[in-house]
């Protein structure tokens, strides 16, 4: 399947013939919606007719109708075409490739099942902003209803429904947020690559995840999923048929982190330029396989959760349901196999990418590389056993709460190895004070809060005060909020050149910057007083003695959504009006800087042949006679020796 | 590259490593900055970490509950010192040594440092050795609180949607709210009749789940008088913010005579003995 694109140099100007991309040219993400919504319309009509009066028969049409979506909106927008090609007996031609990969087609290629790296890299970009304020939105609702201990601003059920969107929402949001725009997008030109190992399995992993979220959003017009994110039976097996849509959702999601997860692993492993070692992978590429490592161990646990639950409700087994021999704790396992992993899931990939910008602004190498690498490998390895720590006050097995509070603390032992290559990177660095580097700076500041207050939970005692309190909403707050998040936006800041071919506007975005970082000192400090009062999570209505702290936390919480707003803002404003940007506007030395902005479709016309990692700050330029591979036979390869690049790339 | 900065706008880099070899007063050196504003954050961590628990927590009616506390006092006096070290280190180097002027690339990059095995292994036994202060601690307070007492009181406790039941055994009395001897162990063995919900009498420091068809257990030594609220901890559905029951710690022959006013089964003296076994 792989068709060497390398050929024409000029692809974005090959004309092609008329009948090029074949049924890809009828498609895109319109085509997708008219099919998805007339299968789900024939599926709707099917079962209901068939299940009329039957005993989960809802349940059932709901599952139906939400299975033909997926499948009739994937079917449109072209995911399944060159399966289906196959199985007639064709396959598609060079030039369908090219139609595929985006040739020619301008901007209308980003509402398309496109094959380049590059466009779903900047399809999935949108999709998370949009995530994030879906989200975020739900969020400033449920900051507004808490400014009193009784508002009528929501109904209890609302409410609740709006607790598990904005959740699973956010958490869909944040897996995808580094490993959907940035591992997609700057991955394979950083590691020399020209694509990803699987560009149509990449191209499905955005679409299909796109189909998720319509089921996602429904779920508050069929009754509302009002059990949480966590969405814990047997409250959730009794749930309105919100929670089969929802189930829906996650399995659908599940299907692209994994296949998404097997192309990052697959691309690394056997797409590196000549000269890329894994020991001369930058830190990003080495976090992004550990994610998508993680991500293939833990999604299934996920998948076989959800398959079980609508098997629950709509044909009538009983894995969670204790009246008929099931049992609540099934789920929270299963549900926490999956759960735990998957906070490392959504923080490594990131850590790694703000690792890279606060190598570029300190303008030094990175601390302690091989340390930091076994450290993301040490977490991996450790989140994987810890998962009961979510369990600790259910009741289930109070003889593992010892073990589990042991692996539980072990594992800061690895994560404090972030900080020391943080800080020791930051050591005597020159250190260039432009956005990117700020928002490193606030992840320094709330990842630490976000860890020491995880020590106390982690604590079997102190945990059963404050579980399942607004304490343990503020801590994951500052852990993926104040950490994954806002690593992942100095990573933003830092790649919106290369990605968008313009300058961030910086005046505007410190504003943001600022209104950020205080909102969420504000808002979370608020939680975690609410919680040492012992505020439960998740009410809608509470105690009047806790109005002060929600006050406090609902004021930050508009201040942080704010922020977010102006940085939004400053993102457009410099798409329409910022100065284009320069192929290395940080003088970085990793590979995706040494590529024209906008990047070409073919990211290198010849291969580049690495010759040292891309931290080489400050350090004297290699001496020495320069190894020039042998060349390929039928490839030209222009080894660089200019002065002022260690990393031999040519620019064509 | 060098590695030196301009002497002249950063005098602070140049006495860097040597400021106590070169006969200079260690606090004008990069390392006794250092120290001041490790010393100086380590310190309001520690204030912290004393008072803040002290005042944002509810009134610790139990043993547990004063356990908690405890930690929350040992854990963020442990943690102050390697937080405020992260931010000092970067709060210096962002001080001292970052690029002023423009917004331009820095003229020079930083020194190449890539890594330092004595300040690696010095982190890493560190934090080792934190850790393991923090399991000891951890372990011993859980496993002093995981024991059965002999004589501990029995107390049933039934959730449902949205209410809950306490029970005694032997009094059959039932009420819908909670009341405890003082400084006598108390047995909770809570279980729900619909979906998971969470026990958390707030004030005692503990909580374990309600989960329908099992019986989970969760003990604690009510050692001060005083009201308190029974809050469910886990999302039970619709009018989940409604599910508390009050409850109180008095001394015993106020729970005798309580027992009684809710029309206890046995006899005053059976009563009696329940509450002083």
């Amino acid at each position: 399947m792989t068709t060497d694109l390398a050929r024409p140099l000029l692809l974005e100007d090959t004309p092609l013939g008329p009948t090029a991309g074949g049924f890809y040219r009828r498609q895109n993400a319109y085509t997708g919606l008219a099919t998805g919504v007339l299968f789900a319309f024939v599926g709707w009509l099917i079962s209901h007719a068939l299940l009329q009066g039957s005993n989960w028969g809802t349940d059932m049409v709901v599952t139906v109708t939400m299975v033909g979506w997926v499948v009739g909106f994937n079917l449109g927008v072209g995911t399944f075409n060159a399966p289906l090609r196959w199985m007639l007996g064709h396959d598609q031609t060079y030039e369908d490739e090219l139609y595929a990969a985006g040739v020619g087609q301008g901007k209308k290629r980003y509402y398309k099942f496109c094959t380049d790296h590059k466009v779903v890299g900047t399809q999935y970009l949108v999709l998370v902003v949009i995530l994030f304020f879906i989200g975020g939105t739900l969020a400033m609702m449920m900051r507004t209803q808490l400014i009193t201990p009784h508002t009528d601003f929501l109904s209890a059920n609302s409410y609740n429904a709006i607790v598990s969107i904005h959740g699973m929402c956010m958490i869909i949001a944040t897996i995808i947020m580094v490993t959907g725009p940035f591992t997609n997008f700057v991955m394979p030109i950083m590691i020399g690559a020209k694509d990803m190992a699987f560009p149509r399995l990449n191209a499905m992993s955005f679409w299909v995840v796109v189909s998720a979220i319509p089921p996602l959003l429904a779920t508050f017009v069929l009754g509302g999923v009002d059990a949480g994110w966590t969405t814990y039976a047997p409250l959730s097996v009794q749930a309105p048929p919100a929670m089969d849509a929802f189930s829906i959702t996650m399995i659908v999601f599940v299907i692209s982190v994994t296949v998404s997860g097997v192309n990052t692993i697959v691309t690394v492993l056997t797409m590196r330029a000549k000269g890329m070692t894994l020991g001369r992978l930058p830190i990003f590429v080495w976090a992004s396989i550990v994610g998508a490592a993680l991500s293939i161990y833990a999604m299934p646990a996920l998948l076989i959760a959800f398959t079980s639950m609508i098997t629950d409700r709509v044909v009538g087994t009983s894995f969670f349901v204790a009246g008929q021999g099931g049992t609540g704790w099934l789920w929270e396992n299963a549900f926490w196999i999956f759960g735990h992993p998957e906070v490392y899931i959504i923080l490594i990939p990131p850590v790694g990418a703000m690792l890279e910008v606060a190598s570029t602004f300190a303008r030094k190498p990175l601390f302690g590389y091989k340390v930091t690498i076994a450290g993301f490998v040490a977490i991996s390895a450790l989140s994987i056993m810890v998962w009961a720590h979510h369990m600790f006050t259910t009741g289930w097995a109070p003889e593992l709460a010892g073990p589990f509070m042991v692996t539980t603390e072990i594992i800061s032992i690895p994560t404090g190895i972030i900080f020391l290559c943080l800080i020791g990177t930051l050591w005597k660095g020159r250190i260039w004070t432009r956005l990117p580097m700020y928002f490193v700076y606030l992840f320094l500041w709330n990842f630490i809060i976000g860890g020491v207050t995880g020590i106390y939970l982690s604590d079997t005692p102190a945990d059963e005060f404050f579980h399942g309190d607004m304490f343990v909403t503020a801590h994951f707050h500052y852990t993926l909020l104040g950490g994954a998040m806002i690593a992942a936006t100095a990573a933003l800041c830092y790649w919106f050149p290369k990605i968008t071919g313009k300058m961030l506007n910086e005046r505007i975005g410190k504003t943001a910057f600022w209104m950020i970082a205080i909102g969420i000192q504000i808002t979370y400090f608020g939680m975690f007083w609410e919680g040492f009062e012992g505020m439960p999570r998740r009410v809608a209505f509470y105690d009047p003695i806790f109005q002060h702290a929600n006050d406090m936390a609902t004021g930050g919480a508009y201040l942080l959504m704010l922020g977010w707003i102006v940085l939004l803002y400053a993102g457009i404003e410099s798409l329409r009006h910022g100065p284009n940007a320069p192929a290395n506007p940080w003088h970085s030395k990793t590979l995706e800087w040494k590529v024209p902005t906008p990047v070409p479709l073919v990211n290198f016309l010849v291969d580049p042949v690495v010759t040292s990692d891309p931290y080489g700050y400050g350090e004297p330029e290699p001496v020495g006679p320069v190894v020039i591979p042998a060349p390929h036979p039928d490839r030209e390869l222009v080894p660089n020796l200019s002065s002022d690049n260690p990393l031999a790339k040519d620019d064509g | 590259m060098s590695s030196d900065p301009s002497g002249a706008e950063q005098p602070a880099v140049q006495q860097q490593g040597d400021s106590i070899v070169a006969g200079r007063p260690f606090f004008s050196g990069p390392a006794g900055k250092i120290f001041i504003i490790w010393f100086l954050m380590t310190t309001v961590g520690v204030l912290i970490g004393i008072f803040a628990p002290h005042h944002l927590m509810p009134t610790l009616l139990s043993h547990e509950a004063t356990d908690v506390w405890r930690t929350m006092v040992l854990f963020t006096i442990l943690a102050a010192p390697v937080a405020a070290i992260v931010y000092a280190v970067a709060a210096y180097s962002l001080i001292a040594w970052r690029h002023r002027g423009n917004q331009d690339e820095p003229p020079e990059d930083g020194p190449p440092l890539r890594g330092n095995s004595t300040v690696t292994a010095i982190w890493l036994g560190t934090s080792t050795l934190l850790v393991l202060v923090l399991l000891a601690w951890g372990l011993a307070v859980y496993s002093s609180e995981a024991v059965a007492e002999p004589h501990s009181l029995q107390i049933n406790v039934t959730g449902q949607q949205w209410l809950w039941t306490f029970s005694y055994p032997g009094t059959g009395v039932e009420t819908r709210s909670l009341v405890l001897p003082i400084n006598r162990p108390v047995q909770f063995n809570v279980t729900s009749v619909d979906v998971t919900h969470g026990f958390w009498p707030v004030d005692l420091g503990v909580q374990v789940d309600a989960n329908p068809g099992v019986v989970t257990v969760i003990r604690a030594t009510p050692d001060k008088l005083g009201s308190f609220t029974v809050r469910c901890s886990q999302l039970c559905g619709l009018y989940h913010s409604f599910m508390y029951a009050p409850g109180s710690v008095v001394t015993s022959a106020q729970f005798a005579r309580w027992l009684q006013a809710h029309g206890a089964s046995t006899t005053t003296a059976q009563a009696a003995a329940l509450v002083k076994k």
